[in-house]
């Protein structure tokens, strides 16, 4: 440090050695301030989380297996979702592309996307792209009523039948 | 009696006048100088400029284009705030509100949609310029910098901004544009899930892009652009040290100056000399500049006005997330993505974009040598203007196919059949 008020030879020109209280109690402020900011900064991403979602049920009922005729397909559009009544049981298929979220149409091999023209099998599985991932399927349950549940949380492999 | 009661309320307006601006009507040069480096509003400017730098054909004044258009935009958008509610299904009734119910809500409503369209195409076309004239090369590595990070809230704000009307149109751009992102490597489900406030696109997603369109993004991009032109300011504009005529011309004419510049001391951007400029190739700011700079305001202005009065936003059918329109595209400008997308989602949506804001960010780091700076096409960065102008064109050219040749399916057709 130099100051030009104090005169050359006092002690301010003496080289200082590192005080070392003050040295760690710096190091142990900035560590403090850093964690704290890392604390905001978590807290700021977690408050955008929401806790509460103002949306439809990722599980619901879509009525008592005698509306669904067997051998049929059925698509729910506000589910987007087709419910199968197969020979071995029920079972339900995303009509959710798994490209970009289009919704596919029945057609093709067994469906066929709008939007960049993905084909899929019967099953889901992709026949071609430029989706890569299988349509999704998901659980059907019986509720105490009697009627048919998806579970949108509860993805199933292409195995899945449910026996009503 | 009358005599000194109209010389005292001239005395006092006057005195009013003089309280808001402290120079009157600046009549000769040297006070215009002076109201260019006080005023608040001017002082953007230099007092004085380089002539190369009027030029029409250097800029194309698409940055100062650009800015404009941010400011059509800040204004209109502002006006139709009052009107939107950002809740669906209100959102797009109050977009049918400003085009049949609102007195010239039509043309505000068309206004911003095409400005904000404009404003896309010239912020790409200004950082062409940009390259193609070397002008990021020391010392403005880090002002193209900070321009790549306002190309990419340009192209935020006009993404955000495309769900707003809440049409069949917005809904599937930003359901295709927001299952991109869930391509990400590792984040991509999390950036989606936060983007969309949620599992699907509902009033939680319209509420977090209104406010990022109206609020977030704007500062962002006002505080941006406040840093872009001030260091454009402070570097000069690029060009004017190539046509300054060599010292040693000028050494005869000028004598030596023996002034010492003590702010100068202080200013550590690097600058040609004082003495080597040559004075006659410099003219003042105001007229030359200031005149030229509201002659392009008015010009857009009054086109926008043109084009806002004779075509209308779209606006399509309210959103139904049961049925997907076929095609479903993206706002135009991500159309080249979409594009590469149709044949693989990784590499179209999350690599080639990633990599392509990468290069931009880091080319004034790499292509450091001066040589060429400040002209068009100079001959020295042949290799680096072709590399860029390769990118260019078949960047422009995969966003003409989608926006033209893509129809039902993606599959190709003919735009004139
Ligand atoms: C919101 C967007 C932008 C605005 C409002 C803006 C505004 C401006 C303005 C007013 C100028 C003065 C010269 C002129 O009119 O051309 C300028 C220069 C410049 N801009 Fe931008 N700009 C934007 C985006 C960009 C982008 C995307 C880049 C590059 C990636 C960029 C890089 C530069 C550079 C390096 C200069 C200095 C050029 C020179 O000195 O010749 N800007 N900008
Ligand atoms: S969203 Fe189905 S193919 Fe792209």
């Amino acid at each position: 440090m130099t100051n030009d008020r104090v005169p050359p030879g006092s002690v301010a020109e003496k080289p200082e050695r590192p005080d070392r209280v003050r040295r760690s109690m710096f190091v142990i402020g900035c560590i403090g301030i850093g964690a704290a900011t890392a604390g905001f900064l978590a807290a700021t991403v977690r408050f955008l989380v929401p806790n509460v979602l103002y949306e439809p049920s990722r599980r619901f009922g879509i009525g008592p297996p005698t509306v669904f005729p067997p051998g049929a397909v059925t698509f729910l559009p506000d589910r987007r979702l087709y419910v199968f009544n197969g020979a071995d049981g029920f079972y339900s298929i995303s009509s959710v592309c798994t490209h970009l979220g289009c919704n596919v149409k029945r057609g093709g091999p067994g469906f066929e996307c709008p939007c960049h023209g993905s084909q899929f099998d019967e099953n889901g599985q992709v026949v071609q792209g430029p989706a890569t991932k299988a349509l999704a399927w998901y659980a059907l349950s019986l509720s105490p009523h009697a009627q048919l549940v998806v579970d949108l949380d509860q993805p199933v492999n292409p195995e899945f039948r449910l026996r009503a | 009696m009358s005599q000194t009661l109209w010389n005292r309320t001239l005395t006092w307006s006057g005195a009013v006048r003089r309280s808001v601006s402290r120079v009157g009507w600046p009549a000769t040069d040297k006070d215009r100088a002076a109201a260019m480096i006080s005023s608040l509003f001017l002082h953007i400017h230099p007092a004085r400029v380089s002539r190369h730098v009027l030029k029409p054909a250097y800029t194309c004044a698409l940055g100062l284009i650009a800015g404009v258009l941010f400011v059509v935009l800040s204004v209109t958008g502002l006006a139709l705030m009052l009107y939107y509610v950002p809740y669906p299904p209100e959102a797009y009734r109050s977009m049918k509100d400003l085009q049949f119910v609102v007195t010239f809500g039509i043309v505000l409503r068309n206004m911003h949609r095409w400005s904000a369209h404009a404003m896309v195409m010239v912020v790409f076309l200004h950082m062409c310029r940009v390259f193609w004239t070397g002008s990021y090369k020391p010392p403005r590595e880090f002002n193209w910098v900070v321009g790549v990070l306002l190309l990419l809230l340009t192209l935020g704000l006009s993404f955000t901004g495309y769900l707003l009307p809440w049409d069949q149109l917005a809904f599937w751009a930003i359901t295709v544009g927001t299952n991109i992102a869930a391509y990400a490597p590792v984040v991509g489900d999390q950036v989606k899930f936060l983007l969309l406030g949620g599992h699907v696109i509902g009033p939680m997603t319209l509420l977090r892009f209104y406010v990022l369109h109206c609020v977030m993004l704007p500062l962002a991009m006002l505080l941006l652009i406040s840093l872009h032109v001030w260091r454009v300011r402070k570097d000069g504009l690029s060009g004017a040290e190539v046509h300054a005529p060599a010292a040693e011309e000028v050494a005869g004419v000028f004598p030596p100056s023996t002034k010492t510049y003590g702010l100068m001391a202080l200013s550590k951007r690097p600058r040609t000399s004082v003495e080597a400029r040559d004075p006659n190739d410099d003219v003042f700011a105001w007229p030359q500049l200031l005149y030229r700079e509201l002659l392009v305001a008015l010009a857009v202005s009054v086109a926008l006005h043109v084009v806002s009065l004779v075509f209308m936003a779209p606006l399509e059918e309210m959103a139904d997330p049961t049925r997907t329109p076929n095609p479903a595209k993206a706002p135009w400008y991500f159309l080249g993505l979409q594009e590469l997308v149709h044949y693989s989602a990784l590499v179209g949506g999350v690599i080639v974009p990633t990599l392509l804001v990468l290069a931009l960010l880091v080319v004034p780091y790499f292509d450091r040598g001066k040589a060429g700076a400040g002209q068009w096409f100079a001959p020295e960065r042949r290799v680096a203007n072709a590399v860029f102008t390769t990118l260019a064109v078949i960047f422009a050219g995969l966003t003409i196919i989608g926006t033209l040749f893509r129809g039902p399916n993606w599959a190709w057709v003919w735009p004139w059949k």
